[in-house]
C-alpha cells in the first residue's frame, strides 16, 4: 500500500513557499508551451477564417473547377472552348451548375467618366447560383439573354461607386471596352477576400467574351453537382468527356477536398516546424528543471534526513521529489496554455480575425509536460532517496 | 512471554574508512537495556557514542555483532524495513530539535504518523494530545521560527511519542538549551519514564546523566563501565 496522497500533498507545500523559484524554474516550459499554443491557435483560427472566406465565396464541398493546361505546367495553353462547356452540359450527370468564365481587362466608359475595374469577366447565367451572389439592385441576365448576346451588365458596388457615385446606375448605358451595354444590375457586396476586392469587378454575358474581351478561351468552369459524394464520379465524367475532346489531358481539375487538403498540408507543416521548437525548448527547460530539483536535493539534505530518522522510506522520499518536478512543470504548461491562448486571441483580435483553442495541442502540452517532468524528476529524485540518513541529518547548508 | 529486554545488542563493531584510514569507531559493545529503563550514556567526545546511538536507532548498521530491538533482528532487515523500525519501534530528540522549520508544530509532530499512514483526522487528534501532554496546546499552530528552544525540544519529543515507540533516543538533548528550559526537559524525561516509556539519553553532562537510573561510559569504543544510579 503505496499512499500517494501524502507525498503529493508535500511536494504541493513545498512549490508553494517557494513561488518565484518554482515560476522560474519552470519558465522554459511556460515559454514552450505559450509559443506551441499561441501559433497553433492561430493556425487553427487562420485556417477556419480561411475556410469561412472560401465559404462565403459560393465554393461549396460540392463544386469543381476546370482549368486549362496541365497541372503544374508552367505555360497554360488556353484551349477550353465554349463547346467543350457545352459538352460537359449535355453530358455530365447530377450536374447542378456549370458556369463558364472568360476573364479579361475591360475599360467602362459612362459619358466622360472612365474606370478600369479589377476584372471584367464573361460569365453565364447560372454565376448567381453557383457562386451564391446575386443582384443587391436590378437583376442577373439569362440564359436566355447569354444565348441571344445581349448586351447587358451587371456591376460590382466599387465600380457603381467611382462610376456613378450616390445614383442608381441601373438602365444607364455604358462602354465596355467601346462595345454599348446597359447596367441592369449591381452585385451583392462580398468585400476583401484574401485581399482581392471582390466587388471591383464588372460581369458581362459569356458570349460576348470574343467580342468585349478579345477571347474565346475558356479561363475557367466552375460546376456543381448534386452532392458531395457526386464528385468524384462526376471528375471522372468530366476527364473522359474532355480527354475524347482534346485527344490528351491538358487540363487540370480542382475540387474542394483538394484545395483543403492544401491548407492543412501548409498548416501542418507549420505546426511540424512550431513542435520542433517546442521540443527543443521543453528539452532546455526539462534540464533546468532537472538542474533545480538537484540544487533542491542538496539544499535540503538535513530535511531528507529528518524525514529517513522519523520513518520515511525510500519511496516516501523518490515520489515526494518526483511529484514536486511533475507538479512544477505541469504549472508551467498550464500557465503556458493560459498565456498562449490570451496571447492568439490579442493577436488574431488585431487582425480581425478569431483564434480557435487548439486542444489537440492543449491535451499535448499537459501530456509531453508531464513526461518532461517525470524524466527530469527522476534522477534527483532517486539521489534524494538514496541519501544515507546519518549523513545527511550531519548535513549542515 | 514477551522478552523484558528491549534493547539487546551484542559484541557490535563499526569501523570506517576516511579514506584510506581506517576509523574503529565501537570495537565490540555488549548491551542489554530492559523496558522502562532511562540509561546515560557518556563519554568523551569521539568515544563512540554517536556511531552507538545510531546503531540503537537503526540508522546505522553494525559492522559485526548483533543487533535486536524489541525482539527483532535488525540484521537481517534492508533499508525500507529499519525505515519502517525507526517509524513504529524509535522515537528521535536530537540535540538541533530537526523540526521542519516550514510546518508548524502539530504538523511537525504528526510527520511519524503520516509514514505510518494514519489518516488525517486520526493524526491531527493524536497530535494535539502530545502536544498537549508536553504542555504545548497554546502554541499548535506555531512555527519552530516563533517557538523558544525549550519549546522546539518539547516538540521534537512529542513527535518522538508519535508511534508509540519501544524506546525513546535523546542525543544531547539540552545541548542547545539555556539551564532553566533544559532542567524543563529533564523533568518531563521523568515524567515520561515514570509512565514507564524506555529512554536511552546521551549526554557529556554528569548532571542530566545524574537524573537517569543507570549511566554506561564509553572510551575508544568499548564500554567502560555500567552501573546503577544510587
Amino acid at each position: 500500500m503505496i499512499n500517494l496522497a501524502e507525498p503529493l500533498k508535500i511536494a504541493y507545500s513545498s512549490i508553494i513557499s517557494n513561488r518565484l523559484r518554482s515560476l522560474l524554474t519552470t519558465m522554459g516550459v511556460i515559454i514552450g508551451v505559450a509559443a506551441v499554443i499561441t501559433l497553433v491557435s492561430m493556425g487553427e483560427g487562420a485556417k477556419s477564417y480561411i475556410m469561412d472566406q472560401v465559404g462565403s465565396w459560393g465554393v461549396g464541398s460540392n463544386s469543381i473547377t476546370i482549368q486549362p493546361g496541365e497541372e503544374n505546367s508552367h505555360t497554360i495553353e488556353m484551349n477550353m472552348t465554349y463547346a467543350d462547356a457545352q459538352a460537359l452540359r449535355s453530358k455530365v450527370n447530377n450536374l447542378q451548375y456549370l458556369m463558364t468564365e472568360f476573364v479579361g481587362r475591360g475599360r467602362v466608359n459612362y459619358g466622360k467618366k472612365e474606370y478600369k475595374p479589377g476584372y471584367t469577366l464573361g460569365v453565364s447565367a447560372d454565376y448567381p447560383f453557383a457562386y451564391k451572389q446575386g443582384a443587391a439592385e436590378g437583376r442577373f441576365f439569362s440564359h436566355a439573354e447569354d444565348a441571344g448576346r445581349k448586351r447587358v451588365a451587371i456591376i460590382g458596388k466599387t465600380v457603381a461607386r467611382n462610376l456613378f457615385g450616390e445614383f442608381s446606375p441601373l438602365g444607364e448605358n455604358v462602354k465596355i471596352n467601346g462595345v454599348g451595354f446597359k447596367v441592369i444590375g449591381v452585385l451583392e457586396e462580398k468585400g476583401t477576400m484574401l485581399t482581392y476586392d471582390m466587388d471591383d469587378m464588372v460581369l458581362i454575358p459569356s458570349t460576348l467574351s470574343p467580342l468585349v474581351l478579345g477571347t474565346n478561351k475558356i479561363w475557367e468552369m466552375f460546376m456543381t453537382v448534386n452532392s458531395e459524394d457526386q464528385v468524384p464520379q462526376a471528375v471522372q465524367e468530366i476527364k473522359k468527356i474532355l480527354i475524347a475532346r482534346h485527344k490528351k489531358e491538358d487540363f487540370h481539375i480542382h475540387t474542394q477536398q483538394g484545395l483543403i487538403d492544401i491548407i492543412n498540408n501548409i498548416l501542418n507543416a507549420m505546426t511540424g516546424i512550431v513542435s520542433a521548437i517546442a521540443a527543443i525548448s521543453l528539452l532546455v527547460g526539462g534540464i533546468g528543471i532537472m538542474n533545480i530539483m538537484l540544487v533542491a536535493v542538496t539544499e535540503r539534505t538535513r530535511e531528507i534526513g529528518i524525514r529517513k530518522a522519523i520513518g520515511a522510506k525510500q519511496r516516501d522520499i523518490f515520489f515526494q521529489f518526483v511529484f514536486e518536478s511533475v507538479l512544477i512543470t505541469m504549472s508551467g504548461a498550464v500557465i503556458g496554455i493560459t498565456v498562449g491562448t490570451l496571447a492568439a486571441w490579442g493577436i488574431m483580435d488585431w487582425l480581425k480575425m478569431s483564434a480557435v483553442i487548439a486542444w489537440g495541442a492543449v491535451y499535448m502540452a499537459c501530456l509531453v509536460a508531464f513526461l518532461v517532468g517525470t524524466f527530469f524528476g527522476v534522477y534527483p529524485a532517486m539521489r534524494a532517496s538514496k541519501l544515507d540518513p546519518v549523513e545527511a541529518l550531519r548535513f549542515e547548508a | 512471554m514477551k522478552d523484558n529486554i528491549v534493547v539487546r545488542i551484542t559484541d557490535i563493531k563499526r569501523t570506517y574508512y576516511m579514506g584510506k584510514v581506517e576509523v574503529n569507531a565501537l570495537r565490540g559493545i555488549t548491551l542489554h537495556i530492559a523496558r522502562g529503563e532511562f540509561v546515560s550514556i557518556m563519554g568523551p567526545s569521539g568515544c563512540g557514542k554517536s556511531t552507538l546511538m545510531h546503531i540503537l536507532g537503526c540508522l546505522d548498521r553494525p559492522t559485526s555483532g548483533d543487533v535486536k530491538l524489541d525482539e527483532v533482528d535488525v540484521d537481517e532487515l534492508d533499508d525500507n524495513d529499519l525505515a519502517e523500525i525507526r517509524n513504529k519501534k524509535v522515537g528521535f530528540v536530537f540535540q538541533t530539535f530537526n523540526l521542519l522549520p516550514k510546518l508548524n508544530a502539530i504538523e511537525n509532530v504528526e510527520l511519524p504518523l503520516i509514514y505510518a499512514g494514519v489518516g488525517f483526522e486520526e493524526r491531527r487528534r493524536k497530535a494535539a494530545a502530545l502536544l498537549e501532554t508536553v504542555g504545548l496546546k497554546e502554541r499548535m499552530y506555531h512555527k519552530p521560527s516563533e517557538l523558544s528552544g525549550g519549546q522546539s525540544q518539547r516538540v521534537a519529543i512529542a513527535r518522538s511519542l508519535a508511534n508509540d515507540p519501544s524506546i525513546i533516543l535523546a542525543d544531547e538533548p539540552t545541548g542547545n538549551l539555556d539551564s532553566k528550559s533544559g532542567e524543563e526537559i529533564i523533568r518531563l524525561f521523568k515524567e515520561l519514564n515514570h509512565k514507564g516509556i524506555t529512554l536511552i539519553i546521551v549526554t557529556h553532562d554528569q548532571e542530566i546523566a545524574d537524573h537517569s537510573k543507570r549511566i554506561v561510559r564509553l572510551k575508544d569504543g568499548l564500554v567502560v563501565s555500567d552501573e546503577s544510579v544510587k
